[in-house]
């Protein structure tokens, strides 16, 4: 079965043991050294907290308020609203997503050109899907046309699409991915994150970058010591010193 | 149910061992929070609970002790005199010669366990030639040279705006400074440079290649030259947290762009779920997740473990609900029932754990009695924190979940794979900073989990 956890770093020449001079920490020590770590559950539930309610797991945020005690960093409800927003853009209701981030805070879509124009191109490609191919044409002159023009980054996202139009068959279309599923949930990624700006709250969970900084920290730590090393994360176990 | 009771007390003459490894780790948390809470209470002047939180956030910073004054003891012999305040220097003669420099160090070295260091001189008086200077120098550099023109310092030269590191022969640098200006001198341990600012701006940075402590330095050497140093206790004319803010986002940017398996973070919340028995939220997370796109394929490293971390998820839940609302009693006796084997000696450490927590919460209710106005003001009202009791639940969490007879090691009970993994990258932060001359940050989960918060 493959493992999706499995990180490795192939020993480069400078590893090899006999060619450094790298401290070597045994398995004993290093395991006295975790466990001498303060790490309190306050702050690990707090963690996970910030990841229920980053990612929009409402109701499981509130179950683990109850059963934890933890605090939530934002107000329950708004996730609620953000979530309906999120689902609908994956869904492909495009107007209806833009109608309640705009019901949400107005702000958002005028301060974000970048995420309206995507929101429009997503109405167009849906358009596309559907058949409705002069109803798309119209609204690509109308709405997308004019923004292309202010913008070339705009302009070329636009050309893309139209090029859907040229295709008979889609999926000998270079571009034919834009109907894919993940387009719609990259745009819904998108406008999360917007919304999560407004609020001013991050939009990525923490605990993703602690995962980072984790491979960080032992690559430089790779540089000058031999110590037992986690190298699956998913597991979480240690691995005894290569030497 | 028969059976499998018959099976666990056969095992448990082997488990107790390691059983009390995991009572006896649990005991000397709940030891440590009572002792720190009960002085940092009383020194606090008997707080209410909601400020009980913040006794431990103190605990985490490296203590280190900083630079506050000028030094009075080594001095230049005359050719320096700091005022009472010990903030001030002047330079109270006529310079003659290149070794009649007043130097004064602070009273301690720069702190190296963190990312930046840094302080600022004002020049109050630029006097007959501007020869003021600030600069970092080693213990022991001889008081009458300027700093930069001996080996193993550096100084940034008002006179001339050079940069003096080691040699009488300057390097262009930054621009002169004189009456009126504020210089800083600073050392970013990330980037391992010494930095100096005028008047809030960078002027320049160099490699830093001196490793022992340094002392921050001010100098004076014409006549009539004063010099005024604030090491923090006022704010500086420069934005530090500005400087710190980009350090770490410089290094945030590096770090940001490694990658991860996907569903990692995913994976490690319902491990956490499952290790601490929070089963409504594992419930309700998984019908979430079945509804959420891009839909998670979550692979199970292990049947084995998923196995482990469900056995009596339920009755874990149950325990915990109890001891977190205070029922230490039903909690017992829910254990009693389930569990003989962990609580059937007296004198274990859980069992030890259990009765001095019931034996709190009794107080408690018998100090309500007594009519004192609000229980937790009393004497004992330090051990009334939530926090005491999350350790007696995760306590007992632990040892259920090492009665399972599939579990080979009980340790494996002790830490979810989370705490696992952040233990992991503290140490290597620990060993990594050791390894370079105790410089740097640590690791500190409390800083990260308050950062990034606007409004």
């Amino acid at each position: 079965m493959r493992t999706q956890g499995f990180q490795s770093a192939p020993l480069t020449p400078r590893q090899h043991p006999w060619a450094t001079s790298k401290k070597l920490i045994g398995r004993n020590e290093w395991e006295k050294r975790l466990n001498d770590v303060n790490i309190r559950k306050e702050d690990t539930n707090r963690l996970v907290m910030n990841f229920l309610v980053t990612e929009g797991y409402v109701e499981a945020a509130e179950k683990f308020r109850m059963e934890s005690g933890t605090d939530p960093d934002i107000d329950l409800a708004t996730i609620l609203d953000r979530m309906a927003v999120k689902k609908a853009v994956q869904s492909g209701n495009v107007e209806e997503a833009i109608e309640k981030v705009n019901d949400l805070n107005p702000e958002i879509l005028d301060t974000n050109p970048q995420l309206s124009f995507h929101l429009q191109q997503q109405r167009l490609i849906e358009l596309i899907r559907n058949g409705k191919i002069e109803e798309a044409l119209e609204f690509a002159q109308e709405e997308l046309a004019p923004r292309g023009e202010e913008n070339q980054a705009f302009l070329e996202d636009l050309e893309k699409t139209v090029a859907l139009l040229a295709f008979e068959d889609v999926s000998k279309c270079p571009v034919g991915d834009l109907l894919d599923v993940s387009q719609r949930l990259k745009t819904a990624s998108e406008i999360n994150a917007a919304i999560l700006t407004s609020q001013s709250h991050e939009k990525d969970p923490k605990l993703p970058s602690l995962l980072k900084m984790l491979i960080w920290a032992q690559n430089q730590l790779d540089e000058k010591a031999f110590y037992p090393r986690i190298t699956n994360l998913s597991t979480a176990s240690l691995e005894n010193p290569a030497v | 149910m028969e059976e499998a009771s018959l099976s666990l007390s056969l095992s448990t003459t082997t488990n107790t061992n390691t059983n009390d490894l995991i009572a006896n780790y649990y005991l000397q948390q709940w030891r440590l929070k009572s002792k720190s809470a009960a002085a940092k209470f009383e020194s606090m002047g008997f707080p209410e609970p909601q400020f009980l939180t913040q006794i431990d956030e103190d605990e985490e910073d490296d203590k280190e002790e900083l630079p506050s004054e000028l030094d009075t003891l080594n001095s230049s012999g005359g050719f320096s005199i700091v005022g009472p305040d010990k903030l001030s220097v002047r330079y109270p003669s006529v310079n003659h010669h290149g070794h009649d420099v007043g130097v004064v160090q602070a009273n301690r070295p720069a702190p190296s366990k963190r990312l930046v260091y840094y302080f600022e001189m004002y020049v109050e008086n630029a006097g007959a030639k501007g020869q003021v200077a600030i600069g970092f120098t080693t213990p022991g550099f001889r008081l009458r040279r300027q700093p930069g023109w001996e080996l193993n310092s550096y100084g940034y030269h008002g006179d001339d705006g050079l940069l003096y590191r080691g040699q009488a022969k300057g390097e262009t640098f930054g621009p002169v400074y004189s009456t009126g200006d504020t210089v800083g001198g600073g050392i970013n341990y990330a980037s391992q440079e010494l930095f100096f600012t005028k008047n809030g701006a960078v002027v320049g940075a160099v490699f830093k290649d001196v490793k022992g402590p340094l002392f921050p330095t001010v100098a004076v050497h014409s006549q009539h030259e004063v010099v005024n140093v604030n090491f923090g206790k006022k704010p500086f004319v420069f934005d530090l947290k500005a400087y710190e803010a980009q350090e770490r986002a410089k290094q945030n940017s590096t770090i940001e762009k490694l990658s991860i398996p996907q569903n990692a973070s995913y994976g490690i919340v319902r491990s956490y779920l499952q290790h601490y028995g929070y089963e409504d939220t594992l419930k309700t997370f998984d019908v979430e997740s079945r509804s959420t796109l891009p839909p998670i394929s979550f692979v199970q490293e292990n049947g084995f473990t998923e196995d482990m971390n469900t056995y009596s998820l339920n009755q874990r839940k149950v325990l915990r609900q109890l001891i977190r609302s205070g029922q230490i009693g039903d909690a017992i006796g829910k254990l009693k029932d389930w569990f003989p084997q962990i609580v059937q000696d007296g004198a274990s450490a859980i069992c030890f754990l259990l009765h001095c927590q019931n034996f709190i919460e009794l107080v408690r209710d018998c100090a309500a009695l007594l009519a004192y106005e609000l229980p937790q003001k009393s004497s004992v009202g330090y051990l009334l924190g939530d926090s005491q009791r999350e350790i007696i639940a995760d306590a007992v969490n632990a040892m259920v979940l090492s009665t399972n007879p599939s579990v080979k090691d009980s340790r494996e009970c002790l830490h979810s794979r989370l705490d696992r993994l952040l233990r992991q990258l503290s140490a290597c932060f620990l060993e990594k900073r050791s390894l370079n001359g105790d410089q740097g940050e640590g690791f500190h989960l409390h800083r990260i989990l308050n950062s990034g918060r606007k409004g």
